[in-house]
């Protein structure tokens, strides 16, 4: 059984060489897959120099900037044509994510029969140690009350880009995948198929350098588009 | 400047660059058409004002400007289909991008594993040569 770390990345020449020095201390049935999302910067050459020296390791270059969703589902994607996969796991480059939590997260889903893993930085002892403002954490806050209004689950933290998903997740995720701000929409839509979704405590760090993709001006745009996309998702047919 | 050649001079604008961007292969005749009908419609109101009046008393509507607000009406229609369109190509060229860059991937690492078999055959072929030629 081999599990595939999707690491997305877009201009992250400065955090990928440390984040990809973390995953190599994971087991042998971890396989790693960059996906260089048309950076103009190092990226590539960095991912591919890691990738030269690691058997199993693989970068994908998309030919230009098509965004983290589109960026993640090419992992899916990858994982679909290969077919030697069980797991699939996200993996943010710029370090915000610590990789030795994969296991754990790979473990929440073999022990509890999940589809999809959250890693929840509200979870557990460490709650609200995460450096997340004050707005941002408004804006979690009102799309766990829109995903539990809407499908009865609660999810400490649909936006973490943190997870893993079991084959009834992510061949879905091939096949259909939100372009921009994909985690929370992807999450209400995994809960109101009826998958199983659960969540395990992580802890997220700050970012190693770089800016978020969401800016300040943006988060009017993001909440807009994710309440708007999560609540028109609901009217959809099951498994649509 | 009043209505009349106001709606002349868009409509002229409207003509003109509608045929300069299929012209550049910018604009693809298929849509061209629908936006060509309506800057010929703004000339002929532009240039016969009379039309427009003609135009609201077959089609019952108290004053001529209710007219426009119907083609206002028609050309949201279209736009909105543009946008549905922009749409399937966005989804279409998203997953060209993810084929190309897979298959990218794919032919990389076919051309390694060529490139260590054929060291793999090049030195069992050395070795083969060096070994001396037992005589019969």
């Amino acid at each position: 059984m081999k599990t595939l770390v999707v690491v997305p990345a877009y201009n992250e020449e400065a955090c990928l060489p440390t984040t990809l020095e973390e995953l190599q201390a994971l087991p042998a049935d971890f396989e790693v897959l960059i996906v260089n999302d048309g950076s103009s910067d190092a990226t590539g050459a960095i991912a591919e120099k890691f990738c030269a020296q690691r058997p199993g390791w693989q970068v994908v270059h998309l030919p230009v900037n098509c965004g983290i969703g589109v960026a993640v589902q090419t992992g899916y994607l990858y994982a679909a044509q290969c077919g030697r996969y069980t797991y699939v796991v996200q993996l943010d480059a710029d370090g915000q994510h610590d990789p030795t939590t994969i296991p754990t997260l790979v473990q929440a889903c073999q022990q509890h029969q999940w589809d999809l893993c959250i890693g929840s930085r509200f979870l557990g002892h460490q709650r609200g140690a995460s450096g997340t403002t004050r707005w941002r954490r408004l804006g979690i806050r009102m799309l766990q009350a829109l995903i539990h209004g809407l499908s009865g689950v609660r999810l400490t933290d649909p936006t973490s880009g943190l997870r893993c998903a079991a084959p009834a997740a992510w061949k879905r995720f091939a096949r259909e995948y939100p372009d921009d701000y994909p985690e929370p929409e992807s999450a209400f839509w995994a809960v109101r198929s009826g998958l199983r979704v659960g969540e395990v405590p992580v802890t997220m760090r700050p970012r190693r350098a770089g800016a978020s993709s969401i800016r300040r001006g943006q988060s009017l745009y993001y909440m807009a588009k994710v309440s708007l996309a999560i609540l028109l998702d609901r009217l959809r047919a099951q498994g649509r | 400047m009043n209505a009349e050649r106001l709606m002349f001079l868009g409509g002229l604008a409207a003509f003109v660059l509608t045929v300069y961007w299929v012209r550049s292969r910018d604009l693809k005749e298929k849509y061209a058409l629908c936006w060509i009908a309506v800057a010929s419609i703004l000339l002929l109101c532009g240039l016969f004002p009379q039309t427009l009046m003609t135009l609201a008393q077959w089609l019952h509507l108290s004053y001529p400007a209710a007219v426009l607000f119907l083609a206002l009406g028609i050309i949201y229609l279209f736009a909105l289909g543009v946008s549905v369109s922009l749409t399937h190509y966005h989804r279409r060229q998203n997953r060209l991008m993810q084929q190309l860059a897979l298959l990218e991937a794919r032919v990389r690492e076919l051309e390694l594993a060529r490139e260590k078999f054929q060291d793999t055959e090049r030195a069992r072929l050395d070795r083969a040569s060096a070994e001396p030629i037992e005589a019969g």
